[in-house]
């Protein structure tokens, strides 16, 4: 039977945008557990920040045993910025990492983020959704740093959730 | 004058004459040693899990004693420290207590039994450590790379101090079952290398900062060591002569002959030169690095400090460490592996018997074992880890047979001479002229499998001491078995390949052994349909002509039957040589110039190939019923019974042949 591409890369494609969207809708589905079990005395957006807090720790392993200090320092910045768009990319996002104005500086834009709508859904402050991913991003860098005896930093300049249009994320290295 | 232990003349021995660097004595420290041999200490996990000595244990460094023939004998390195954080491996013995040294005097006196020198290994393993507590210790507190180890946080002055103490006092207990050299073990990512490298040690106190400073605690402990032990017990010292961490900063090359010259300063009476950590991203060990491939390592040391230099690593045969012992490039030849393989290694070196060597084959497997928390065990050894275990020693056997063995590979060859052995008439059949069977084309695949001859050499050469007769070039029929009729018949046929693309007449679809012996016509655009070692060293074979592969596999992930220590290595080979694999996925049809492969999900995709080569195996039932029908005793081994690798032939033999 021949193979019909079209209809193959449609199913594909449905496939994975489900799972996807998957993704957000857990993580909501569990903080609402969480906000359930913690009680009224803990504020929701301190519950959504250690639960970034943690899977930022988490995604960090995983980034040390693919990043090389060998290739330079520019290379290794770009290619660490290049990890942190991933996880927008992997989550059903637009996002790309390139070269900031000054050496060493590395901005990542995401044009396209799940989140938010997820998040609308759930009846997420938008505010969290943009705290959340800063300090996502900011966890993953703390094994980094300690690990390559460095200290990189991450800023969070511009944030969909904010009314921005697009995320936009400032890595360089601290003096 | 130096203190000789035991007196050993090798003057009348074959293999003194052959090799006369590695049996003339070396003076370490106030000890002579007779020859330049070493059995270096290796983890094997046989202890119990509160670091007691096993029976197995013991038996297992009586047999490496014995082969070293009058040498250095290591055991396995012990922890320290009551909390276990200096633990790496639920088997490894201890010695934070008194209480350990009864058990490890029986290994001392095991080793002795043997007329070898007992080595006793001081080794808290660090960032490596912590086996079976939540977390380990440190320098620093530096985040694991590899998930396999715990998190390992940074030790206080103090703790620093009571782990040179702890260093000391095991040395004390180490003195005191009988051992006659102490060895401190810093290397590979354990808790003095972790002191030593820039990677891991960031601190501020006197145990930190530059080369000096990160060697202080090493300093202090081979003082304290060598305090307690006395002139007459030489203390050495395992270090990286390169720890191959460049790329997280780790000591440049330069900083580790540093710690040579420091540890020697410090009184270290030898120095065991290693390179390479857990973490390192090279390759160090594997069987793609070609033999004697880091001995300009040891002559770098040699260069840099007068005590003794001692090395393993891919030094699996005498002939080269002979020379670099005349060539004054190293003073002692340390076997890890190469003993595990086969423990009387050297001393059939002496004898004149390397023909009888059975030579390890750099899989790796024996480390791999380790860090899943489960025993020693070897690729191609069956009894290694069993030397105290009755059941896998050959005996006599009380009825002697006529045995008929069906292939003259791995399998049946194993079978072969260890029924032999025990006194069976032994026939092996093989339709082709020579032995090796499968080995014979899978030794083509490159990066190092020409090694894996190693083994069929060995078992040819056992199969001929034993008496075994060879009918090479003679297919097996039912004529054949009704003729002969012996007692038992064991099959070791090797596999069968499918069937694919509904016709065994194709001429795109070639099987793997026929690719490697260069008997099947391949075209440029290649699919090999199987991702398992076959499949992949077949694929690498045809890439390195300059073919674009394609594996399609079932397996979830390519190579998933090859040890983890080496799989790394083959998934970068893949990588290199432009190799894609689809794994968790089926051929679904083959027509004129493509494939479509299925997914497990359902999803068909086109792959171009002009041929499909089958690594795919099943097993083979041809001459089982034709032997049933006889009521002649039938055993079926091998990938003839279920498809796998060389190991499970080799020990599917070696049982089938004590129990015949």
């Amino acid at each position: 039977m021949p193979v019909n591409a079209e209809k193959e890369i449609t199913k594909l494609w449905r496939n994975l945008h489900n799972a996807q969207s998957e993704i957000c809708k857990t993580f909501y589905r569990w903080r609402e557990v969480a906000i359930e079990v913690a009680g009224p005395d803990v504020k929701p957006l301190d519950i959504a920040l250690k639960a970034a807090e943690m899977m930022g720790k988490d995604m960090g392993k995983n980034f040390l045993p693919r990043l090389n200090w060998l290739k330079g320092e520019e290379t290794f910045m770009m290619n660490l910025g290049r990890a942190l768009a991933g996880i927008w990319v992997t989550e059903g996002g637009t996002a790309m990492a390139d070269k900031g104005e000054n050496p060493g500086e590395v901005l990542i834009r995401c044009t396209r983020c799940p989140w938010p709508t997820a998040a609308k859904e759930f009846g997420v402050p938008m505010e969290e959704v943009a705290l959340t991913r800063e300090r996502l991003f900011q966890t993953i860098l703390e094994d980094v740093n300690v690990f390559f005896n460095i200290n990189l930093k991450i800023e969070m300049l511009k944030a969909i959730p904010r009314g921005e249009g697009e995320y936009l994320l400032k890595l360089y290295k601290e003096n | 004058m130096a203190k000789v232990l035991f007196e050993w003349d090798y003057s009348s021995y074959p293999g003194a004459k052959a090799y006369p660097n590695l049996f003339k004595p070396i003076q370490m420290g106030n000890l002579m040693v007779p020859n330049r041999i070493k059995y270096a200490a290796t983890e094997d996990n046989l202890n119990d899990h509160n670091g007691f000595i096993t029976d197995a244990d013991v038996a297992y460094m009586r047999s490496r004693a014995e082969g070293v023939v009058g040498g250095l004998c290591f055991m396995q390195g012990v922890y320290m420290d009551e909390a276990g954080k200096g633990q790496g491996y639920v088997g490894q013995a201890g010695c934070w207590d008194d209480k350990y040294v009864e058990g490890l005097k029986r290994i001392a006196d095991a080793i002795h039994g043997e007329k070898a020198i007992a080595g006793f290994q001081l080794m808290d393993c660090g960032r490596v450590g912590a086996v079976e507590v939540e977390s380990g210790h440190g320098p620093s507190t530096v985040p694991q790379r590899l998930r396999i180890f715990k998190p390992m946080f940074e030790m206080t002055n103090a703790e620093v101090k009571e782990m040179v103490q702890q260093h000391v006092d095991a040395a004390k207990r180490g003195v005191e079952a009988g051992f006659d050299v102490i060895e401190i073990s810093g290397i590979v990512g354990y808790l003095i290398s972790n002191f030593l490298s820039s990677y891991t040690n960031r601190r501020t106190d006197e145990y930190g900062g530059d080369i000096r400073g990160r060697c202080q605690s090493m300093v202090e402990i081979i003082q304290g060591v060598k305090e307690v032990c006395g002139p007459d017990i030489p203390v050495g010292i395992r270090l990286c002569s390169e720890e191959l961490l460049n790329d997280v900063k780790g000591n440049t090359p330069e900083e580790s002959m540093e710690t040579y010259k420091i540890a020697e300063e410090a009184g270290a009476d030898y120095i065991s030169c290693t390179l390479g950590w857990q973490e390192s991203i090279f390759p160090v060990i594997s069987r793609d690095i070609p033999q004697g491939n880091w001995l300009y390592l040891a002559k770098r040391a040699k260069e840099n400090v007068k005590i003794p230099i001692q090395m393993a690593y891919r030094l699996f045969t005498p002939d080269k460490p002979d020379k670099a012992v005349a060539d004054g490039e190293l003073d002692i030849w340390e076997i890890c592996r190469s003993m595990i393989a086969d423990p009387l290694m050297p001393k059939k070196v002496l004898e004149g018997r390397e023909d009888e060597v059975r030579h390890c084959v750099a899989c790796n497997l024996c480390l791999a074992r380790l860090f899943r928390d489960a025993p020693m065990t070897c690729y191609i050894n069956p009894r290694c880890a069993h030397e105290h275990d009755e059941n896998f020693t050959p005996k006599p056997t009380e009825e002697e047979k006529e045995i008929m063995i069906v292939g003259a590979g791995p399998a049946g060859m194993e079978c072969a001479y260890v029924a032999a052995q025990r006194g069976h008439e032994v026939h092996v059949y093989d339709k082709i002229g020579e032995v090796g069977g499968t080995i014979l084309d899978a030794s083509r695949a490159p990066y190092g499998d020409e090694e894996l001859m190693t083994c069929v050499n060995y078992q040819k050469t056992m199969c001929e001491k034993a008496g075994v007769e060879f009918h090479l070039g003679e297919e097996v029929t039912e004529q054949l078995i009704a003729d002969e009729m012996p007692d038992t018949v064991v099959l070791a046929t090797g596999p069968v390949y499918p069937v694919i693309g509904g016709s065994e007449d194709r001429d795109d679809v070639v099987n793997v052994l026929d690719v490697l012996s260069g008997k099947a016509q391949v075209g440029e655009t290649v699919v090999v349909y199987g991702n398992r070692k076959p499949g992949i060293g077949v694929a690498l074979f045809l890439a390195k002509q300059g073919k674009k592969v394609t594996i399609v596999g079932k397996e979830k992930s390519a190579g998933f039957d090859i040890n983890p220590s080496f799989k790394w290595r083959y998934m970068i080979y893949l990588k290199q040589n432009g190799v894609m694999a689809y794994n968790d996925c089926d051929i679904e049809e083959l027509n004129d110039g493509e494939i479509i492969v299925k997914t497990y999900d359902g999803y068909r995709f086109p792959v171009k190939c002009d041929t499909v080569v089958v690594s795919e195996r099943e097993a083979n039932e041809s001459l089982k019923k034709i032997v049933q029908a006889e009521g002649i005793e039938l055993f079926v081994i091998g990938d003839a019974l279920v498809p796998r690798n060389l190991s499970s032939a080799v020990h599917d033999g070696y049982r089938i042949g004590l129990r015949i």
